[in-house]
């Protein structure tokens, strides 16, 4: 393989007049299943095998996707790629550059305890089964349970005119759990995600019993539960929410590529936008965590990125692009989802540090509140605006939890509601998830508990 | 590498069903995708890519004593690929348990006759060249409709996608189209006021785009965006444009008329057939035989043909969504709406072309009979809504305040929060002004007494 990467390469930077050019090419298999009410809809087997050629001509990219690894349609889609750069550069003000890397030669390998691609099918589906039987036995108001599994094992190559050749081996375990519940007119909907790139032991440590009976537990305990007052409150946000505010509210804006596109991050480099309780980190090397790599798909090793230090922005997360532009390092972001699509700028774990407040110090200076435990969704916007959906929430009332509260939402302005968070728990926890931007990433998000003295929660009633 | 011949394709699909049949299976499907999309891409206000994918693959589905297996590859010249491919299948289905409702593949029904604006030779051939033409129209019309706009992110592209279903029932089809699009995602700066993004785009089946509309318009809303007031928490009424709606119904009123859904206990509208759930302004059909839709097509993802099926009648809902699996559940026919992601994935229920019949008002006139109230345009959230209940608490971001008729104004921190079944009673009017975003086809909606919490 590095043969043909390196001859591909080489022939772009000398017969084709490319500045730069990288190759990626994939062998990967994922295994996938829906289970709904303990009936498997199509368990599926894949096998997903092809190359990626992206180089820079005269400033300007050039990307060719194709689903073969032989060296004449190779070379056909590598020469299709240098034309197609040249034609797209044609009204360039500013040729793109890249920041200067270090050459890397490796072979990433790894060693899980259990490989998935080690594991049948047949013992997938009666992990997913306990989890789902589980669910739908806790209660008989639960009416639905609908669990997604997928893994995915392979190898991905990466070379590029610089002189890098890495070999990594590649490994993702992930499901997503979902169970909804039903009550004289009221419906109800909980789901939980994990994901890991250590191994199958995902299911040794989260045992289907356990995710079975909370993922139930929640959307039993909602039926009982009221919509929230719409308004202006104080609130304490548990680790998943603070980890998908983090990820959506403050993470995207902190994405070059986003930054450099109006985001309001660009402006505040160096700049405190935060309170000093307010540490961030995007972390690539968190040990099999889900947003956790080697290296980057433009073959950059992934660091441990402060992003926002005691309140004040520290730094981006770039790609080689970016990186040049902001005369900075580049971070190992650049991710690609597979080599049907170029790598851009992606999270990995991203997550609010933990300082020293106890969870009952959160609490008990709130009068009137709501304690979000868990999230539905979220979004933001480049302007700094931003929703979470909550699934998981009750009421505070004079320092103590109160009534449980369904399908409430945050908004608000990130930059703002950095500012108002006034105590930061000593706990911490590290969610898996997907993150979509065109692509879809594995990443991990998380933090502490943490208090918000004011935040806009919307609601019905 | 050239597009893949059509009698290439079915006897590719053809030999692999016959190879399933004889290593066991019981039942047989074979899908083959073959496709190409060029695209230029704008970013920070000047054209930096042109990417090219040339994507094709078989995906195998099999029944065996009632358990179903699936496997795909994208390796379809390798005779050994797709072999183990078929075994990978077999093996699926041996560790699925039996499914009792597996009442069997579709059976072959007579197709409509060719459809019209669905492939489009001019869109195949389109190179970077071209494409690079429609995407430097596009932005020059943003940048010089006003100095504030920035261009973000956008482009040009286009797509062919040819599919092939052979099943051990007897269906053999093809079919094949085209979709050639341009879009820009704009924003407007001033000072230290950043706005919204603020997105526009045009889609079309045949090569009839208009890229000078499309950054027009992106910059028109950026700019309008600017300057922002909030406003007071109360019901207002509201204008919903297509942006919008499709944001917010598809996550609620399109999952709940999904027959998967609706068998599951999963829908608002289990038990409602024939009664009111709209208001009489709402007639809505599921058409993928719409002339020119996004959607359209002769078949579904499983070879079922493609047919107008009325989901609502003034606000009467008349019928739900079935894939061949979820409508002989219930002893009835598929109503097309069997979709595929590709060759990677099975059929499951989606809408083809959600079409909301428009009413007579034009947008003018709508606006005109708006004493207080919003226009939105985009939303943020909507996939947090409650997909059972349909409640939903979204950003709006931006919306415009209307008053006396009139635009006056962008807001900020706007929040709308209520259920959108409550919400499709109070739809009192249908602008003129319909278009195609995606699976929706719809116009204006003007909705009464929406809940907006302001500042």
């Amino acid at each position: 393989m590095k043969d043909l990467l390196t001859k591909l390469t080489n022939t772009a930077t000398g017969k084709f007049g490319a500045e730069y050019a990288e190759i990626r090419a994939q062998n990967l298999s994922k295994t996938m299943f829906t289970m709904k009410e303990g009936r498997v809809e199509a368990a599926k087997q894949g096998v997903e095998s092809g190359v990626a050629l992206r180089v820079l001509v005269k400033g300007a990219w050039g990307f060719a996707s194709v689903g073969a690894m032989d060296s004449e349609t190779l070379m056909d889609a590598l020469s299709d790629a240098c034309s197609m750069a040249k034609a797209a550069s044609a009204h360039m003000k500013s040729p793109i550059k890249l920041a200067a890397t270090k050459a890397v030669e490796d072979h990433v390998q790894i060693k899980p305890k259990r490989n998935p691609a080690e594991i049948s099918i047949e013992e997938k589906i009666k992990t997913v089964s306990a989890i789902n039987k589980v669910a739908l036995t806790f209660d008989k108001r639960v009416k639905s349970c609908t669990i997604d599994y997928l893994d995915l094992t392979g190898t991905s190559f990466f070379a590029n005119s610089d002189g890098s050749y890495i070999e990594q081996d590649k490994l993702y375990v992930w499901s997503k759990l979902a169970a909804t519940a039903q009550q004289s007119g009221v419906f109800t909907h909980s789901r939980d995600e994990l994901g890991s790139t250590a191994g199958y032991e995902l299911f040794d440590t989260e045992t289907p019993e356990a995710l079975g009976e909370k993922l139930a537990k929640r959307a039993v305990n909602q039926l009982k539960a009221k919509p929230p007052k719409g308004g202006a409150f104080p609130v304490v946000l548990g680790p998943n929410v603070v980890g998908v505010f983090v990820h959506e509210a403050f993470g995207h804006l902190a994405e070059a590529d986003l930054a450099l596109s109006g985001g309001v991050l660009a402006s505040n480099l160096g700049k405190k936008i935060a309170s000093d309780l307010v540490t961030f980190y995007d972390d690539g090397t968190v040990n099999g965590a889900f947003g956790s790599f080697k290296y980057d798909d433009e073959g950059v090793p992934a660091k441990k990125s402060l992003l926002i230090k005691d309140g004040v922005v520290t730094g981006l997360m770039h790609n080689r692009e970016t990186a040049q532009k902001f005369n900075a390092e580049p971070t190992g972001n650049a991710r690609a989802e597979d080599f049907k699509v170029e790598p851009i700028i992606r999270m990995r774990n991203t997550y609010f540090a933990p300082r020293d407040c106890a969870f009952e110090e959160l609490i008990e200076d709130v009068k009137a509140g709501y304690y979000f435990k868990s999230f539905r969704g979220g979004q933001a916007s480049l302007d700094g605006g931003f929703q979470v959906g909550i699934q998981e929430a009750c009421e505070i009332v004079n320092g103590e939890l109160g009534e449980p509260v369904r399908d409430a939402s945050i908004s608000g302005n990130t930059l703002e509601t950095l500012f108002k968070v006034d105590a930061v728990g000593k706990d911490f926890e590290l969610h898996s998830g997907r993150c979509g931007k065109g692509q879809t990433a594995f990443i991990g998000d998380g933090g502490p508990h943490i208090r918000v003295n004011e935040v806009t929660v919307g609601g019905s009633a | 590498m050239v597009a893949l011949e059509k009698d290439a394709m079915l006897s590719l699909a053809e030999k692999t069903v016959k190879a399933a049949l004889q290593k066991g299976a019981a039942e047989a499907e074979v899908f083959v995708y073959d496709g190409k999309a060029t695209s230029v891409g704008i970013e920070r206000g000047q054209i930096t890519k042109s990417d090219r994918i040339i994507d094709r693959g078989i995906g195998v589905r099999v029944q065996l004593n009632k358990a179903i297996g699936f496997a795909y590859t994208n390796i379809v010249d390798n005779q050994t690929a797709v072999e183990n491919t078929i075994l990978n299948a077999l093996g699926a289905a041996r560790a699925s348990k039996p499914d009792p409702d597996w009442k069997g593949l579709p059976e072959r029904r007579p197709y409509p006759a060719a459809l019209e604006k669905t492939f489009d030779k001019k869109i195949f051939d389109l190179r970077s060249e071209d494409l690079v033409d429609v995407a430097s129209r596009l932005l020059d019309a943003s940048t010089e409709a006003d100095k504030r706009v920035f261009p973000i992110e956008g482009g040009a592209g286009a797509a062919y996608g040819a599919n092939v279903i052979v099943n051990s029932n007897g269906i053999s089809a093809f079919d094949q189209g085209t979709v050639v699009e341009c879009s820009l995602a704009a924003i407007a700066k001033e000072g230290n006021t950043v706005t919204p993004v603020c997105f526009e785009f045009s889609a079309e089946r045949n090569y009839k785009i208009n890229p000078e509309w499309v950054g027009k318009e992106a910059a028109r809303l950026a700019v309008s965006a600017l300057k922002t007031k909030r406003i007071e928490t109360k019901t207002y009424k509201l204008i919903f444009t297509q942006f919008a709606l499709q944001e917010l119904l598809y996550y609620t009123l399109i999952n709940a008329v999904k027959a998967d859904n609706v068998q599951r206990n999963q829908s608002a509208f289990k038990d409602k057939l024939g009664t009111k759930v709209g208001s009489d302004t709402l007639t809505i059909y599921d058409d993928g035989l719409l002339v020119g839709g996004l959607r359209t097509g002769i078949f579904d993802g499983e070879g079922s043909p493609r047919q107008k099926t009325t989901v609502m009648e003034k606000g009467v809902l008349r019928s739900f969504l079935y894939d061949n699996y979820t409508a002989k559940k219930e002893g009835k026919e598929s109503t097309g709406n069997a979709s595929r992601a590709g060759y990677l994935s099975t059929p499951s229920v989606e809408t083809t072309n959600f079409h909301i019949l428009p009413g007579d008002k034009t947008p003018y006139e709508m606006l005109s009979e708006v004493d207080d109230g919003l226009i939105v345009y985009y939303l943020q959230g909507a996939h947090s809504s409650n997909p059972v209940s349909g409640e939903f608490s979204v950003v709006a971001t931006p919306a415009w305040r209307i008053k006396k008729g009139k635009i006056e104004h962008a807001t900020r921190g706007v929040m709308l929060a209520g259920n959108i079944f409550e919400l499709l009673k109070n739809v009192s009017a249908a602008a003129d002004n319909e278009r195609k975003m995606g699976q929706l086809v719809a116009p204006w909606l003007m909705v009464e007494n929406v809940r907006v919490i302001g500042k």
